[in-house]
């Protein structure tokens, strides 16, 4: 029950400041609850990464510096269930839509609810890492160079996932 | 077509020539209806409020670390009773020992007690208390400087060679060098014994007791004590104590030559910047240091 953190004199912006290591769960926690649930499809196991990330991070607060904090918690997600846990189906909620869907014809509104279900299913069939790149870019916005510090690996590498996962999603799509 | 184009051009980065080859293929079309459609796609929600709740309550249990067994099944009940025996004896040892914290030279440290009080401990200091018997007992023994917030509660001790300080509930800062002992009160009321004397100290006062001599009550216009925000502050101090307050936030061996260490000194130095505070300490007393590498000298220049 009792906290003891040895803290260095003169070093405000620590990882073991309250603060700042609020700011960095604050930060991070999302971006690697998804990343995790892209890869395994699992919530239960995507909570847990985010836990042990960051009380790996605490308890290693004094060697980590705060420009290091963020690869330090996304190196340790990757390591932690790498090869453990099996992967289940990933399953992605629909943005509500902006457009007024009572201005489209119903047969558009059918077409594009087929072409989701469609592309979910391909989704589905993608390897593990391309489709965890694919909607790291396109759901979280991240570009390229952040997906390859997620997985680390190069900026190259996730082009080429992106690449083959389009082509991929293209041909079972138009069922080639 | 350059290499994976087809991430080139979701990051906007194809040439004019081969977006425009791109977009009269006929696969095009389906490519574009893709990036669309997956663009409403949204991921799992998220909690963060109930993970950041998790997770500080892991790190409140967290105490030891976890080490994996080793695969030889077959001993592990024999090793399972050792480590029983053993830890629960280590318990039950720990338990009924006082726990002591102490910094050293250059260090301070976050301690959060049983009941959720706090105490922030200055360089080169000890507090011990024990952890049992903190529910019904607050006893806390101090060496060096610390600030306490206090939970609400039972009656709140702190022991030191120079005097005991008891309250209820509030903010205080205790400051017991050799020969040199302080006070401060930030919040509620607190309670000094020293020798034979015993004073009660509202919010916004101090007193000091140096080689014995009660010293001086003076009003406190700050809301905590300046080493939390990284200054050591002093009024009409005599200097020896200006000095040894310097050597433990900074770790840096002081020395001194033709000076007169009971001179009174008044103003603050930085603990972040060195060469500051060496400039705050020297300029205002007038004498000259040399710094050379962990040592400092301080001394007076000859008339």
């Amino acid at each position: 029950m009792v906290k003891i953190q040895a803290l260095k004199i003169g070093d405000k912006n620590h990882v073991c400041e309250e603060e700042v290591y609020a700011a960095l769960f604050d930060t991070h926690s999302k971006t690697i609850f998804n990343y995790i649930y892209y890869k395994f499809g699992n919530e239960e196991k995507a909570y847990d990464v985010v836990q042990e990330a960051f009380i790996k991070l605490w308890e290693n607060c004094s060697k980590v510096s705060p420009d290091k904090a963020k690869s330090y918690v996304y190196t340790v997600s990757n390591n932690l269930y790498l090869n453990v846990i099996k992967a289940e189906k990933v399953r992605l909620k629909h943005r509500q839509e902006a457009l007024n869907l009572e201005y489209e014809t119903p047969e558009f509104v059918m077409e594009q609810r087929e072409f989701k279900d469609k592309l979910e299913k391909a989704l589905q069939n993608l390897p593990e890492n391309q489709r965890t790149t694919f909607l790291l870019n396109r759901i979280d916005g991240k570009k390229y160079v952040e997906i390859a510090e997620l997985e680390g690996v190069s900026v190259k590498a996730i082009e080429k996932r992106i690449h083959l996962a389009l082509k991929s999603l293209r041909e079972q799509i138009d069922g080639i | 077509m350059q290499e994976n184009y087809l991430a080139k051009w979701l990051n906007n980065e194809l040439t004019e020539d081969e977006l425009a080859i791109f977009k009269k293929s006929k696969e095009y079309e389906t490519y574009r209806k893709i990036v669309e459609a997956s663009d409403s796609l949204a991921g799992p929600d998220f909690d963060m409020a109930n993970a950041q709740k998790r997770l500080d309550n892991k790190r409140q249990q967290k105490k030891g670390k976890v080490i994996a067994l080793n695969p030889l099944k077959r001993y592990l009940r024999i090793a399972a009773a050792i480590a029983l025996i053993f830890g629960a004896s280590f318990f039950y040892y720990t338990n009924t020992l006082d726990e002591t914290v102490t910094t050293q030279f250059a260090e301070r440290a976050n301690i959060i007690l049983p009941d959720a009080s706090k105490v922030l401990l200055n360089a080169d200091s000890q507090v011990t208390y024990s952890e049992k018997s903190w529910n019904h007992k607050r006893n806390i023994t101090l060496k060096g400087e610390a600030f306490f917030k206090v939970s609400k509660g039972e009656r709140f001790t702190v022991t030191t060679d120079g005097g005991t300080v008891t309250v209820l509930g509030t903010q205080f800062n205790v400051e017991n060098r050799k020969g040199f002992f302080e006070v401060s009160c930030y919040e509620g009321l607190v309670s000094v014994q020293f020798g034979q004397n015993e004073k009660k100290l509202p919010a916004g006062q101090a007193l000091m007791v140096v080689d014995g001599q009660l010293r001086t009550f003076e009003t406190i216009r700050r809301n905590k004590p300046s080493w939390l925000t990284g200054e050591s502050n002093f009024k009409s101090i005599p200097l020896k104590f200006v000095l040894d307050e310097f050597q433990r936030i900074f770790n840096i061996e002081v020395s001194t030559k033709n000076l007169d260490l009971s001179q009174l000194f008044t103003g603050s130095f930085s603990n972040t910047d060195k060469e500051l505070a060496l400039q705050s300490i020297s300029v205002p007393t007038g004498m000259k240091f040399k710094l050379k590498g962990n040592k400092v000298l301080f001394y007076a220049e000859e008339p």
